[in-house]
């Protein structure tokens, strides 16, 4: 029998659950298949409604981390094998090779030399890095990675280095734990806005994501922080915001993601903000803000500047001589179709849950991790169910104490 | 506003082929995803709602109805699976069946288990007329179908029918002329009638609306089929008219006379049209539905109208007597459905349809 708790997901949900049961006195280990930790968190320009920025949050946490000798945690780690039954599993771990160890000071001199290039996932692909790179400026840990699959191999960052921290021979290697409980917090990744045809995304450049926008807005994203469109450069005077782009709908996801609202109503502060005569354009089915959120709502809609639309953008289209972007809805209200020239669309797409875990768990249709599995095995946060930060990390606080009572009974 | 919601009505479009309705939460994407939709007030977003409280007045007396062509788009892109397009042909079945009267014929003929009954009125007439005429055999010798019922007895049988037809016709046209001018409130177009009528009828010829459909290409061209089909039928036995009251000759007519030549192809194009019209349906089933009692009821009239027609011309010239009379029979009876029941049917839609774009055009409803 073990007392140990194995946390899946190093994001804001998986942070939560491992320092909440280490410091009630339990012993975890959070694995992470990304090369940081902090997951979606760490891509957010800031959190609704405060507008501060997540580091606030993160940063105390990953302090918890670090000075909490009860918690271990591996990145660039995911779990390979899973056998016996609750207060005794025997978990298999595989770590990829990061082939940069914890010698590296991330002082940047391999990525100056390094010849190959990749695109950068954490930047929604709208930048590039060096295949050897920093995750991120304030990642976790402060290491530099190298992308095998962009690698050349040909050791010039090798070379490079000062501190004989590159080590391109580093191997796989897997790692056997046992553990009393798991907690799986694998959250989720944004809807494929591809597949949602008559949105243009893919097809127009200024069409992009809510994922992408907060990268955008944030200082340590491919713009610095300006709100640029992608296809010039330029600033958008005018940004549709189209809500539900791919969810509440059968054809893509058929559930409400319970924040793109909000996000989207904290986007157009960045952009209020950050362009002073820029003017929004929310389109929307309902607006989704419960709670005290209906403050943030009655905020972000007095500023005259921006513009609620109720009726689904259904067609986004580029007028082939001017190049501009026109959104197409029917403003139902006025009862009259309605077409509204903007110089960037941004997507409100939902979150979808991850899936890739190599362990047999019931989901529900929509491939959320239902809520009791009977095993000592426990869902949190995104994984669960679609929720804001605030509410996974209410969400892991108590899942924390439901793997505790797992071991314990 | 005093809004009463009629719960009958909303029951009766289920029944009728609009069970998704109750799904739609009016996001509106199909008001905009639809090519046909006009900007002010378009559809289908208000009749969703309008359906989803049974405002019947509202939508029967609706021109927008009729300005769909089913092409399916907004049930592609219906993010509720609410099938905008198969309520909105829902509420057309109940208006015809609404300006139809009796109105306990079309509810007859808009539920199969009537079906019987509403075939058995053809074949009893038809075999009364035969049985008292002395024409209840098959004549011996060449085949000559006014031996079996001669064309005296032809018009005395389809010409009251046919204006039947036309009277029910004309009250409920009148009736729904009369609602449509309810509709437009404050800023509507004046277009002309004539001039409006003129372009809804180049309109309906080279199909210019219908070929704006994207999700369901196919149905245009075949639609087009059937109507060329019938067109050429009508011109057909307009000509057989002139032939035997003008020219006083008697069928059957060679096979190379006009008369032949245009009935043969017409009856072929029909046939085309007609099966693509069946196959589209399959083809789109996933995005729309396979359609209702009510559309398949007119395809299997369509059906039997012209195979029984070009079966008995074939089995006439094959000289197969035992054959050609009994499928001939069958030919006056599909004939007779199609035309008796037409105010009650799809066939309807000619009617309404042309209407409702006339009105549309001179509000400018585009």
């Amino acid at each position: 029998m073990s007392k140990d708790i194995l946390i899946i997901g190093g994001g804001i949900s998986g942070i939560t659950t491992a320092v909440e049961a280490a410091e009630t006195g339990y012993n975890v280990t959070l694995i992470e298949k990304n090369p940081y930790l902090g997951g979606r968190v760490a891509q957010m320009n800031r959190y609704f409604p405060k507008l501060c920025p997540p580091y606030c949050g993160l940063e105390i946490n990953i302090r918890r981390i670090k000075t909490n000798p009860r918690i271990k945690y591996f990145t660039l780690s995911s779990v390979e094998g899973i056998k016996g039954q609750e207060g005794n599993y025997e978990v298999t771990l595989r770590i990829q090779p990061r082939f940069v160890s914890q010698r590296c000071t991330a002082c940047g001199e391999c990525a100056r030399v390094c010849p190959a290039e990749r695109r950068d996932a954490f930047n929604l692909d709208l930048s590039s890095t060096k295949a050897i790179y920093l995750p991120h400026s304030l990642a976790v840990p402060y290491n530099y990675v190298i992308d095998e699959k962009a690698c050349l191999k040909c050791g010039t960052c090798v070379d490079a280095c000062k501190y004989g921290a590159i080590e391109l021979e580093m191997q796989a290697e897997t790692k056997n734990i046992n553990v009393g409980s798991i907690v799986v917090a694998t959250g989720w990744q944004p809807y494929d806005a591809t597949r949602i045809d008559n949105l243009g995304f893919g097809k127009y450049k200024d069409v992009i994501t809510n994922m992408m926008m907060e990268r955008i807005a944030a200082p340590n994203g491919p713009t610095q922080g300006k709100i640029l469109r992608p296809s010039d450069m330029s600033e958008p005077k005018k940004v549709a915001f189209v809500q539900c782009a791919g969810s509440r709908d059968e054809n893509h996801l058929p559930y409400c993601s319970a924040v793109c609202c909000l996000a989207s109503l904290k986007q157009i502060t960045y952009l209020r903000e950050a362009i002073p005569d820029s003017q929004a354009f929310m389109f929307y089915i309902d607006v989704r803000t419960p709670g005290k959120y209906e403050d943030f709502l009655t905020k972000v809609s007095g500023d005259e500047k921006v513009f609620l639309i109720k009726g689904k953008v259904a067609a986004v289209e580029e007028d082939t001589k001017t190049k501009e972007l026109i959104v197409e809805a029917e403003d139902i209200l006025a009862g009259k179709k309605i077409k509204v020239q903007v110089d960037m669309v941004v997507l409100a797409c939902g979150m979808q849950p991850n899936n890739g875990l190599s362990m047999n768990i019931n989901r529900d249709k929509n491939g959320f991790i239902s809520l009791e599995q009977g095993n000592g095995i426990y869902a949190a946060g995104v994984a669960k169910k679609p929720q804001d930060v605030a509410s996974s990390v209410q969400n892991a606080t108590g899942t924390a104490l439901k793997a505790i009572q797992s071991i314990v009974r | 506003m005093n809004i009463k919601p009629d719960l009958k009505f909303v029951k009766q479009i289920i029944s009728a082929g609009g069970c998704s309705l109750k799904k739609c939460y009016q996001c509106a994407t199909c008001a905009v995803v639809c090519k046909l939709s006009p900007d002010n007030k378009p559809f289908p977003r208000k009749e969703m709602i309008n359906a989803q409280w049974g405002l019947k007045d509202k939508l029967v007396s609706d021109p927008d109805i009729w300005l769909c062509h089913q092409c399916s788009d907004c049930t592609a892109y219906c993010p509720r699976g609410a099938k905008p397009g198969e309520v909105i042909g829902a509420i057309r079945k109940l208006t015809i069946a609404h300006y139809a009267f009796p109105e306990f014929l079309a509810m007859m003929v808009g539920q199969i288990k009537y079906l019987p009954l509403l075939i058995a009125f053809p074949v009893l007439v038809l075999l009364a007329v035969l049985a008292a005429t002395g024409h209840l055999n098959i004549p011996q010798g060449e085949i000559v179908f006014g031996h079996f019922l001669p064309h005296t007895h032809i018009d005395a049988i389809f010409l009251p029918v046919a204006i039947f037809a036309a009277l029910v016709f004309a009250s409920g046209v009148i009736r729904f002329w009369r609602d449509l001018q309810t509709q437009c409130s404050g800023n509507c177009g004046q277009g002309g009638l004539i001039p409006s009528l003129i372009s809804v009828i180049i309109e309906i010829l080279t199909h210019s609306r219908f070929n704006k459909c994207e999700v369901n290409k196919g149905r245009s061209l075949a639609h087009m089929g059937v109507l060329y089909g019938f067109i050429g039928l009508a011109i057909t036995t307009a000509l057989a008219v002139f032939y035997l009251y003008i020219l006083g000759q008697h069928s059957p007519y060679p096979q190379l006379s006009p008369l032949k030549i245009i009935g043969n192809i017409s009856g072929i194009i029909l046939l085309v049209g007609i099966s693509l019209i069946v196959l589209n349906r399959f083809k789109v089933k996933v995005q729309a539905s396979i359609g209702s009692y009510f559309d398949w009821l007119f395809i299997g009239v369509i059906y039997l109208v012209v195979l029984s027609g070009l079966l008995a011309e074939v089995t006439r010239l094959a000289g197969i007597a035992l054959l050609a009379y009994p499928i001939y029979f069958i030919h006056l009876v599909s004939v007779f459905f199609l035309f008796f029941y037409a105010p009650y049917s799809k066939l309807a839609h000619m009617v309404y349809r042309t209407i409702a774009l006339v009105y549309a055009k001179q509000k400018e409803r585009e």
